[in-house]
């Protein structure tokens, strides 16, 4: 069915960050093995990474058929149950409206916005349950870290 | 030895200390709450708690995380006894026969047994520490970098190569973790180093941030939509607790055992819990006369498994308070709020702040004997809190992520590191790849570097200074045993995979 399995996926993508963290390695000075350079620690790293990489690809076997179905090639592929794309836009998206709300907004919305957000991820929760649990949360971490804790977030900035 | 003793009563004297003695407290109960919930391990608590531990001063800090640590494994036994949840994988093998006696309706035994375990086995390891620390202490003195690197290499190989999972994956998860190390500004010369032209990078990618995304967001990310967990009550009075004297002597020889095992495993670096508490097990089963009972509630394999895990845990504070070298992931996460403390670890750490390191050592005492004591009114409260629904679980704990990492250096910039090695992580995950090395990695490689960057300098660029001095050859050649016995592994899984089944 499928020619790539986890392994092979794995195998590319160390081999890839290998290759590109040691030429950026290099990039930064090898020195010699008296003086080392910046760039040498990182840069035998990389070559570790591209080798054991390689290694994965070949030794890369076919996952058990008892296994959940393997994921494609590329993340652009893992469509279906494997990668829910709503649920990991609306986490990740919890986690960077936090930051970005926190610079522009203020702790209130911030908080809101990261636990309403990343709730909706879930299937099961409406609107409703998610504004609830926010209002909740942000009320709770007014409390315990604006009041309580000091924390260095006004509650509201703009 | 009389002055361990007395080192030990002033240990007692900076453990009771009212401020010490309640984040002793308060990390007993979180981490015997963290045990129970399934999901949540010593890693992630103790990365959300990471904020907590920047305000507080250095010893409540050390107590905290450490009865975060233990108190998971008394809480981890609860789950796996009573609910069957092999939550944390280190207590996976006590289902097997905890279980089974639950459902005889000896589940209170089999807990009084395991408490009785625990603390045995927890009390040898602490007394090993006491003895043992001090020793390690003046061997390391001797040390050189080319030594503490060939120690760190062996570590690193053995958290990598002995955890669950393929150990070539597990190998490159720890040089990835490594890599993670080197963003930032070189401390040598000051170059900026892969920071792709993000001046906040400069400073390095903060710990807490490293592992709230890895353990904590990539796993929302991964179990979002899937977990349901339904447990069964399970109800047990204190009566219940006490095994009888029969079950007493059948437990005791396996009891000794599991602790021999743990502490022996514990010493070693790098070997994982989860290792060692089956290797326990395999253990109890060759030894029994009547194997067959093993699997269907027998007590030896409960008793076995939860004393090696217990004298395992105490025993691994042993190179990460004495050398600074962490024995496993939490160990190393342990070590790095240290440095977040401004306390650097190394040899010299007991003598420069005894406080820490003696004070730690009674606190384990004082928090089992908490953890006996805590755990049976606790259980049934542990278990209502199980019903929480995980769509309201992931986005609290997300919050509670957001503004413990933020607090920590008051910088937002942070919490997107979060969110970026969430990703990644869950990625990593859906590939099968180990996470727990890359926080090895991550905390040892700024020290791997230097060391080996001061011992070459040293032997001016001569790379046999790694082989001519005994320590470091010693440690070189385990280092290298250890890879041969992994291929040697492999080509034998192979010539079995092609041999027709």
């Amino acid at each position: 069915m499928n020619k790539w399995t986890k392994d092979h996926v794995g195998g590319a993508l160390l081999l890839a960050l290998g290759v590109a963290v040691a030429i950026a390695g290099a990039g930064y000075g090898l020195g010699s093995l008296r003086q080392m350079g910046s760039g040498f620690f990182p840069t035998v790293l990389g070559v570790l990474l591209a080798l054991i990489g390689l290694a994965l690809l070949a030794s890369g076997r076919r996952a058990p058929q008892a296994a959940p179905p393997e994921p494609p090639a590329e993340t652009a592929h893992l469509a279906g149950p494997l990668v829910q794309w709503r649920a990991w836009g609306c986490i990740v998206a919890g986690v960077l409206a936090f930051v970005v709300l926190g610079e522009h907004g203020g702790l209130v919305p911030a908080s809101f916005a990261a636990v309403f957000v990343s709730a909706m991820g879930d299937r099961r929760n409406t609107w409703r349950s998610a504004a609830a649990l926010a209002a909740g949360l942000t009320a709770l971490g007014v409390v315990v870290f604006h009041y309580g804790l000091h924390l260095l977030l006004p509650l509201f900035t703009w | 030895m009389h002055d361990s003793l007395i080192q030990l009563m002033y240990g007692f004297g900076v453990a009771l200390q009212p401020d010490n003695l309640m984040w002793s407290v308060f990390g007993v109960l979180v981490g015997n709450l963290i045990g129970v919930l399934p999901g949540m391990g010593p890693l992630s608590t103790i990365s959300m708690l990471l904020p907590i531990v920047s305000v507080i001063a250095p010893v409540p800090a050390i107590l905290m995380l450490a009865g975060i640590f233990y108190g998971s494994q008394y809480g981890g036994a609860i789950g796996a006894i009573l609910l069957n949840l092999p939550s944390h994988p280190p207590h996976a093998v006590t289902c097997l026969d905890g279980y089974p006696l639950t459902r005889q309706g000896k589940g209170g035994t089999a807990l009084g047994i395991t408490m009785m375990a625990s603390f045995f086995a927890a009390s040898v390891g602490i007394v090993v520490m006491i003895f043992l620390s001090p020793m390690l202490v003046q061997a390391a003195n001797s040390f050189g970098p080319a030594d503490i690197c060939a120690i760190m290499l062996l570590g690193l190989l053995a958290g990598a190569t002995m955890s669950r999972g393929s150990p070539l994956k597990g190998v490159a998860m720890t040089v990835l973790g490594l890599l993670c190390g080197t963003i930032g500004t070189d401390s040598m010369n000051g170059t900026a180093r892969y920071t792709l032209g993000i001046s906040e990078l400069r400073d390095g990618v903060e710990l807490g941030g490293l592992t709230m995304g890895l353990f904590g967001i990539a796993d929302f990310l991964v179990s979002v939509n899937r977990t349901t967990v339904s447990p069964s009550g399970a109800h047990v009075r204190m009566r219940d607790m006490r095994p009888s004297r029969a079950e007493l002597r059948q437990s005791f020889w396996p009891m000794l055992r599991g602790t021999g095992v743990g502490t022996l495993f514990g010493a070693l670096p790098g070997t994982g819990p989860t290792i060692t508490t089956f290797i326990a097990y395999a253990l109890e089963r060759k030894w029994s006369k009547t194997p067959g009972r093993f699997g269907k509630g027998a007590l030896e394999g409960v008793a076995a498994p939860e004393a090696a895990s217990h004298s395992k845990t105490q025993v691994d504070f042993i190179p990460t308070m004495s050398l600074g070298i962490p024995g496993d992931p939490v160990m190393a996460l342990i070590l790095g709020a240290l440095i977040m403390k401004g306390i650097q670890p190394g040899p010299q750490l007991i003598s420069d702040h005894p406080d820490i390191f003696w004070g730690l050592v009674a606190s384990f005492w004082i928090g089992n004997v908490l953890l006996v004591i805590l755990n049976v009114p606790l259980i049934g409260v542990w278990v209502r809190l199980l019903r929480v629904p995980y769509r309201f679980l992931y986005p609290s704990a997300l919050f509670f992520i957001a503004v413990g990492v933020f607090s920590t250096r008051n910088n937002l910039f942070d919490v997107a590191i979060v969110a970026a090695f969430g990703v990644i992580g869950a990625v990593l995950l859906m590939l099968e790849f180990p996470l727990s090395p890359i926080v090895l990695g991550f905390v040892l490689g700024p020290m791997l570097e230097e060391k080996f960057r001061q011992a070459t300098l040293l032997s001016r660029g001569d790379l046999s200074v790694f082989l001519t001095r005994p320590v470091a050859a010693g440690f070189v050649a385990a280092s290298g045993l250890l890879v041969l016995a992994q291929v040697v592994a492999w080509l034998r899984g192979r010539r079995l995979a092609a041999a027709p089944a």
